[in-house]
This record gives structure tokens, sequence and C-alpha cells, in this order.
């Protein structure tokens, strides 16, 4: 086990050299190959999910303008894009500032969730305690499997929170999932480059979500308006 | 374009890999395979996005490629005093990856302690570009609008990992004293930067430099304070180059 195999990331990348100037431009053409084949997926994929980060974003808007909060979850890397979203959402460099919360914070609940009953209910539980009809359930994995993710997903349907989820590959178990209203899913097989393709996702809806809340309340001011 | 009035959708944003990033990418993965082979810890850094620093360390302690070996990333807590925990528990021969703006202060005097902790640095930013050696190695994207940097951001040091474990496999290459530069200042008596722990009555100071603790002649310089960052050749201070004082890491 001394020797893993990189191959099938870097298939053109031979074996032992001891030059190091030939082995820095190997992986800067590697680099660059895998730049554009994520610039790419980028591209592709918010282009697919255009209309329904439209559908997405109406649904969101509605949920903040009736006084819903948002939720993000995840795993691993993908519980770092939820603490994005959540930044995101609260503190964003333009446009209004939306209440939003990232449930792989507290270190607290997690560990006694996990300790007590296990790690698939450590988003379920707190969306027990905390989910109110009209909020919105955010999670992203980049499987679609994780069970902790699906639990959760049931446990907001069943406590009338709006749910959308980010996943990868075909979709993956999120794909089938009932109570999962909106899935958008980033079509590749490479995690890392599904991530990639997440945060531009996540950032795309926070973008359409901020267009369509600003024209609500617009719509709103108009209709007192023409009341008046 | 088909929703351009909702930024940041589309466009050519980082849709071509930039020739000289991608080098920077390929030499900042080089020397950090190296000292995670030396046994190295990584230590990110990010104090406006904290959930940049943790993805990196999730990357590399837990990779999401079955079978690829767990190394060593810490993320420094956010509201954590920066400086002063990295002060605490660096060590010769980690590694400190921040990702920041140029303008973060506390990120600045970090990476400018790296030389002097014997630490190797790696700076992923945006927009403004920090000075000339504000860190080992500066991978910048210049690139204006925060979200799309956010996202190219995450596609960096994707790479960093991947590139990394590519360079486990050339073993040869990993040895800890390779030098590839032109210059190599440990190789050489070139000056050395030196972090001031503590301040003698007699134009001496204890200071802390890649090699250790040492005390040094402070009479060509003008009286440092602890936390100062000074420049040594020969056993003694030659210049300043940096004015900070410990209080000022506690406020």
């Amino acid at each position: 086990m001394s020797r893993e195999s990189t191959d099938f990331l870097y298939p053109f990348i031979e074996g032992d050299e001891d030059d190091a100037p030939s082995l820095l431009a190997d992986l800067a053409t590697s680099a660059g190959a895998k730049w554009d084949q994520s610039s790419r997926l980028r591209l592709e994929t918010l282009h697919l999910l255009d209309a329904q980060l439209g559908e997405v974003a109406a649904v969101m808007a509605r949920c903040f303008e009736g006084g819903g909060q948002l939720f993000a979850f995840g795993n691993g890397g993908s519980a770092t894009d939820a603490d994005d979203v959540a930044q995101l959402f609260t503190s964003p460099p333009w446009g209004e500032p939306l209440p939003a919360r990232s449930l792989v914070t507290d270190h607290a609940v997690l560990s006694a969730l996990s300790n007590d009953i296990g790690f698939d209910v450590v988003f379920s539980r707190q969306l027990e305690a905390h989910g109110r009809p009209g909020d919105i359930a955010l999670g992203l994995s980049t499987s679609g499997n994780s069970e902790n993710l699906l639990r959760a997903f049931a446990q907001a349907a069943r406590r009338g929170v709006r749910t959308v989820g980010l996943s990868g590959y075909d979709g993956g178990r999120m794909a089938d999932c009932e109570e999962l209203e909106h899935c958008l899913v980033v079509r590749s097989d490479s995690v890392h480059r599904i991530q990639e393709t997440q945060a531009a996702v996540v950032h795309a809806l926070w973008a359409a979500v901020q267009a369509e809340y600003r024209s609500e309340a617009s719509h709103e001011n108009a209709s007192h308006e023409g009341a008046a | 374009m088909t929703r351009p009035d909702h930024a940041p959708v589309g466009g050519d944003f980082g849709a071509s890999a930039d020739a000289g990033l991608c080098e920077d990418l390929a030499r900042a993965s080089l020397a950090l395979a190296r000292r995670f082979s030396a046994g190295g810890t990584m230590w990110c850094i990010s104090p406006s996005s904290p959930f940049h620093a943790h993805h990196v360390a999730v990357e590399f302690v837990h990779p999401v490629i079955m079978g690829k070996r767990a190394l060593p990333a810490v993320v420094v807590p956010a509201g954590a005093d920066l400086v002063a925990t990295l002060r605490a528990t660096v060590r010769p021969g980690d590694m400190v990856v921040a990702i920041a703006g140029a303008g973060e202060s506390d990120v600045s005097r970090a990476m400018r302690r790296g030389p002097a902790w014997g630490a190797e640095t790696v700076w992923i930013g945006a927009g403004p570009r920090p000075a000339d050696g504000a860190a080992d190695h500066v991978l910048w994207l210049d690139v204006d609008d925060p979200l799309v940097a956010s996202e190219l951001f995450v596609r960096m040091y994707h790479l960093l990992w991947e590139l990394t474990h590519v360079c486990f496999e050339h073993t040869g290459l990993l040895r800890p004293d390779t030098c590839d530069e032109e210059v190599c200042i440990t190789c050489s008596d070139e000056g050395r930067t030196a972090e001031v722990i503590s301040v003698g009555g007699l134009g001496d100071a204890l200071v802390r430099t890649a090699e250790g603790r040492e005390h040094i002649d402070t009479t060509l310089i003008d009286p440092p304070c602890p936390g100062d960052l000074v420049l040594v050749h020969a056993g003694a201070a030659i210049a300043t180059l940096e004015k900070t004082s410990l209080e000022e890491d506690r406020r």
C-alpha cells in the first residue's frame, strides 16, 4: 500500500521519473485540463438547471416573504457548502439578508445526537425541533445517497417544510425520494467536479432568490399603489 | 446568457485555465507533498469565509476518493486569534494554507511569519494581489465577482489535493532537502526571517527561526519588541521586517 494509484485521475503521468521540472509540467497540464472540464460542467449545468432554478427560487422567495427560514445541511465537503449557503443568505455581498442557518455548525447538538441515537438523525432531529411550515430544508450531497439527508427530507415534509436537494451522479436515492420536492442534479461522476459545480448552483440559486424576492416585494408595492 | 439579470449565472468566468496559475498550483502541490511526506501538518485558515478552511481540511483528512491516505490538516477555528494560535501550534516543517483577500491583515501577518516558524505558506485569493513574496505560493485569480471567486477557490484546492496525491507516487522527488530553486536560503548564509520572542537588556533578543530558537544581537536595529519580525544574518538582526507587538495580537 506504499504506492497508491491515481492513474485514473491523471492517466498520462507515468511512473517514477525523478525529474522535478518534468513532473511539474505534467501537473500543470493536468490542472489545466481539469480546470477546463470543471468550467464546461459548470456552464452546462447552469443552462440545464436554469428553468428548475427559477421554479425553486420562486418557492423559496415565497417562503422568505412569509417569514420562513432556510436550513442547510450536508456531510463533509457538502457540510462546508451548507455553511457557505447560510453565510451567503444571511450576509450577502449585495441584496437582502435572509434568515438561514447551517445545521452542521453546533458540535454539541451533532455529538449529542450521534452519541445517543446515531448520525442518521442529526439533521432530521434538528428539523423536528426548528422546522415550521413555510421554512425551507436545503440538503446537499454529491452522491444523493446520504441516509441523514433522506431522513431530514422526510421529517421536513411531515412538518410542512419545503424541501430542496442538490445531488450528483444520476441523483442517487434523492432523485427517487418522494418527500424531496426539488432535486437539482449535477450530472457528473467526479465528486470534486460535482462539488465545484454545486457551489455555482447554490450561488445561482441565491441570486435567483434575490431577484425573485425583490420582484415579489415590488409587485406588492405596485398593487398597494394601485389600490390607493 | 439565459438569465443576464441573475448574476453570477453563466459567463466566461474562469472558463479557460490560466497557464501561470496551473504552474503555481503544480509547484505548490509538490511543496505540500514534500512537507506531508516529512511529517508536516497543514493549518487551514480563512477568517472571512470559514467554510473554505473546513473544506480544505476535510479534503486532506478524509479524501473523497477511497483508498487515498489521510493527511494531517487542521482548521484554525473562526474567532480564534489567528496569529497567536498559529504561533503556539505551528512546528517547523508544517504548512499554512490561507483562503483570504490580500487586505486581511491577520492573514497577511500569519503568512509573513511562515519563514520564522519554518512553515511553507500557500495563499489563495482573488482581486488585488498581496505584495510580492507575501507567501511562498500565491495562487491568485483575476476575478472581481466574490461568488465566482469562491467557486474557483473550491476548484483550486481540489486541484491542490489531486496534484499532491499524484506527487506521492514520485517518491524520488519527495525528499525534504531537495532544492530546485536557483537560490536556496537554507543552504546559504542569506538573511533569515526571525520572530522576536523576548528582549534582553543588553542589545540582545531571543528569536524564533525555522531552525529553532536562538539568541541574536540587536544593536544594529531599533530596539525590537516581542512579536516583531527581523532579518538575521550571522547572529545579528540587520533589519526590522515588521513592527508588531504581542499586545497588538491580543487586541
